[in-house]
């Protein structure tokens, strides 16, 4: 696979998500496929981020660390990143904003000076479109023709008006210009071709559109890195839809809000990270005593506590799964990538729906950040199944919420839409919802819920398979590690040996499935961004296997192939 | 509970005999069956404490939650079903110290939804320790040399925070808290209404007798105004040899349904599910 990186760097605050949206959405459309993350503080202005885009030309779902292009917005990416540029590789910065030192460091026939303000003012143009002409430096490096790059900001800035729009192209041109008359017609990547439309996307688009897909019509949240995104998405675009998007005074007012609109009817969901998925965990337990479907997004970020609240790990799968006091039926699931966001998130309220409960949704940054490109989505895969309910003349007088019935899964019946009376509580209840002390009900009422456990393991959502069929080596994770173990595995085969990938997008009841992958002769090794081994010990409770070995990332960077290869034995970083 | 005729109240309860809920449920079946509603078109949301278990004890539909996370559930069952009258239920021990922050922000949502708390100035069902509105130096359990801090004043904060309808009203006069609850449920947007409840077990203080000598019916009071606020909060602090009961305060403004316009003209819960919408927002992120 022929693949492109390129790393634009600057403060927070300077634009550089700018750039790299103008690019990545003009790479597409020029054909290529693409991964793109993005790495930032936790702060509005200063500091050091960067959005990172991998151009290839064939499908990819992960990063690398070696830069083809990197693209300076400030002083801080010269010193720190220009080790990176592979040989060969290209360098644009803003001459205006080095120091001396940094000058030094530039002094290389690989380093293109482009003064993207002053480009801009130069042509009479507002400072702010430095982004169009960094864009557009980076572009000669791409393409023949800015024809493209043109359209793109048309699109991108067209509810701006006219003014905007041939502003921004007259200092893409401009900074196109400088950049061709230094490489001048130096052989580029071959251009690839993607037939037919694609989505380019990031996971906090595709699990509200998974949301809205599955038909929520409530959802309750409070601001918090990295999942923010979802509830910003659902306040954003729910309108059109008659979504209500209420944002709550804590993650405890979030959950409860939620529950309270699911046990009234309607599809709910509450999106959070760690510290506000603490908040809810009581309430979960509400929903699990009572039957309450919910459908939590937990996207995950660096613990304990706050913190790196930028960046990625995953951390709380063991936390998901616990979830709360007490024994009642759950369901965790965990996305590889944006595709599965988008499916997963629908499948989730038919899983919550289906068996009454609470299912977690979990994300975390770097799958909620990081664009990709994919095939359209195909809705018709989308069905919904709102589970039993019953209304009108089946839910008379004689209604009980709780009724005991084999597989646990009493019909429900939304409130007022019966001459049935419907009664749930937190408190352990008769079949009737009211409160009892008795231990023979206790003890029914328990097997009447958890039996409804046994019915989601057995419909668990199996293992995502990758490589070798027989392999003598394999990476098993869950989560957004799918892209980074699938390219290892990738290159393992190619070095020749029998590599396996094994996703996991269901986490909790894990899949009786993966028993048999478990019991292969080959080499195991567990993939995960967590210190402890978490999904290591949720494999080992269960099926009492544990691995060969485990690949473990915490410094709240994103796996990726490099990563998980230098950690397998004969590699660089083996046994450290 | 089952029937569907009139709202009844049942016998059998968990309550201690003479405990002034029995008041309150009787009071608010009372209430209800002259407002002409169904059971089936109520709900009730409570969380935890004796006050909690009423909802249990008089027909209707039942959401019994957690300690203090009454309002929040109720608000997401109204904004989910508007068409269902929704009554909120908690003691001040759920709904002022545990639930306090969701008070606040209930009542600046402006949700539809009418809030009876059952003020005893006491924790019952942990066996009376004290409450945010427990007397000043009261001995209690945990508070062996006396309650040192303020007492919360729900109806001075609820009318700071421009509530809709503030009232209070007393357990042991029927008609009076029938009369105030069947108003606050009338009224548009969030209702308060705080009850004094004498608890006969743990508080020797604030009893039946206590409050007969000293509550007297603002709403009968010539000249009252309950739509000066200023008024409204200066009464609110009153407590003491007199402790005004009634309507303190009601304005109308827009509910938290009225924020949502059209999204809300249907109950989304009687809204067709529209997956639709999202065919036209992915063509946002298609290209090519």
């Amino acid at each position: 696979m022929q693949t492109l990186n390129i790393k634009i760097g600057g403060q927070a605050g300077q634009g550089l998500v700018s750039v790299g949206t103008i690019l990545l959405r003009a790479a597409t459309k020029e054909g290529w496929h693409l991964f793109a993350h993005q790495d930032y503080e936790s702060r509005i202005r200063g500091g050091h981020n960067f959005f990172q885009i991998r151009l290839a030309d064939g499908p990819v779902a992960s990063w690398e660390n070696d830069i083809d292009v990197l693209v300076a917005l400030d002083e801080t990416t010269i010193t720190r990143e220009l080790e990176e540029v592979r040989p060969g590789g290209v360098v644009i910065y803003d001459p205006d904003v080095l120091g001396s030192e940094a000058k030094k460091l530039v002094e290389q026939p690989n380093c293109i000076g482009l003064p993207f303000a002053r480009v801009a003012e130069e042509l009479g143009q507002p400072k702010i479109m430095a982004n169009a002409a960094a864009a557009g430096a980076v572009w000669a490096l791409l393409s023949e023709e800015i024809t493209v790059l043109h359209e793109t900001l048309a699109l991108l800035f067209g509810d701006k008006g006219d003014k905007i729009v041939s502003g921004n192209q007259q200092v893409a041109s401009a900074g196109f210009q400088r950049v061709r008359n230094i490489v001048g017609a130096k052989p580029r990547p071959e251009k690839p071709r993607y037939p037919g439309p694609r989505l380019v996307l990031k996971g906090n688009d595709a699990l509200p559109l998974g949301a809205l897909a599955a038909g929520v019509k409530f959802m309750s949240a409070y601001p918090m890195t990295p999942s923010t995104g979802v509830t910003e998405f659902i306040a954003q675009y729910g309108a059109e839809a008659k979504v209500v998007m209420e944002q709550a005074e804590d993650e405890i007012s979030a959950i409860n809000m939620t529950i309270g609109a699911s046990f009234a009817g309607v599809r709910a969901m509450t999106a959070t990270s760690g510290g506000g998925f603490a908040l809810m965990t009581e309430a979960l337990s509400l929903a699990g005593s009572a039957e309450i479907p919910v459908v939590v997004v937990n996207a995950m970020r660096p613990g304990p506590s706050t913190g790196l609240p930028t960046r990625t790990e995953q951390g709380d799968l063991r936390y998901a799964v616990a979830m709360s006091f007490g024994d009642f039926p759950r369901a965790v699931l965990a996305p590889g990538d944006v595709e599965e966001a988008f499916y997963l998130m629908a499948h989730a309220f038919n899983l919550a729906e289906e068996y009454q409960m609470p299912v977690v949704v979990l994300s975390d940054q770097h799958l909620a950040d990081s664009y990709v490109t994919v095939p359209p989505f195909d809705l018709s895969r989308i069905e919904i199944r709102r589970g039993r309910v019953v209304s009108g003349a089946k839910a008379g007088p004689d209604y009980l919420r709780y009724r005991y019935i084999k597989d646990g899964i009493s019909q429900r019946l939304y409130p007022g839409f019966g001459e049935g009376l419907v009664v749930s509580a937190g408190d352990e209840h008769g079949e009737d919802g009211h409160l009892i002390e008795d231990a023979e009900t206790r003890r029914k009422m328990m097997e009447k819920r958890m039996a409804k456990q046994r019915l989601v393991e057995e419909n668990a959502l199996g293992p995502v398979l990758c490589g070798a069929e027989d392999p003598e080596i394999m990476l098993i994770g869950f989560g957004s590690t799918k892209g980074a173990i699938a390219e290892a595995v990738e290159i393992l085969n190619s070095r020749g040996l029998r590599a396996q990938g094994v996703h996991l997008p269901q986490v909790f009841p894990l899949p009786k499935s993966l028993e048999q992958f478990l019991q292969q002769p080959a080499q195991k090794f567990i993939v995960e961004s967590n210190y402890s081994g978490q999904l290591e010990d949720l494999i080992a409770a269960r099926f009492a296997v544990r691995p060969t070995g485990s690949i473990r990332r915490y410094d709240g960077r994103p796996m990726n192939a490099k990563y998980i290869l230098d950690r397998l034995p004969g590699g660089e970083c083996h046994g450290r | 509970m089952a029937g569907n005729q009139g709202f009844v109240v049942s016998r059998e309860t968990a309550w201690c005999p003479g405990c002034g809920n029995f008041g309150i449920v009787r009071a608010l079946a009372k209430a209800l069956n002259e407002l002409g509603l169904k059971p089936s078109e109520v709900l009730y949301v409570s969380g935890i404490g004796q006050a909690g278990k009423l909802p249990h004890y008089i027909s209707g539909n039942v959401l019994n939650t957690l300690h203090g996370r009454t309002l929040p559930t109720a608000t997401g069952a109204k904004l989910a079903n508007g068409d269902l009258t929704v009554i909120a239920i908690g003691g001040d021990g759920d709904g002022y110290a545990e639930g306090g922050n969701h008070f606040l922000h209930a009542i600046r949502k402006n949700v539809n939804i009418t809030y009876i708390v059952h003020d005893n100035q006491v924790f019952g069902l942990t066996k009376g320790q004290a409450s945010p509105r427990s007397d000043q130096g009261m001995v209690t359990a945990t508070t062996p040399t006396g309650v040192y801090n303020e007492p919360f004043n729900p109806l001075a904060t609820a009318i700071t925070l421009n509530a809709g309808f503030v009232a209070r009203s007393y357990a042991g006069d029927q008609e009076h808290l029938a009369r105030t609850l069947q108003a606050a449920i009338q009224h548009e947007g969030f209702a308060l209404v705080d009850v004094l409840q004498p608890c006969v077990t743990f508080n020797r203080i604030n009893t039946y007798q206590y409050f007969r000598e000293r509550v007297y019916d603002l709403d009968q009071e010539e000249g009252y105004d309950r739509t000066d606020r200023q008024a409204a909060w200066a009464r609110s602090w009153e407590w003491g040899e007199r402790i005004p009961i009634g309507i303190f305060y009601q304005i109308q403004r827009p509910t938290l349904a009225d924020n949502y316009g059209e999204i809300l003209t249907t109950p989304l819960v009687k809204q067709e599910l529209s997956p639709g919408i999202v065919e036209e927002l992915l063509r946002e992120f298609q290209i090519g």
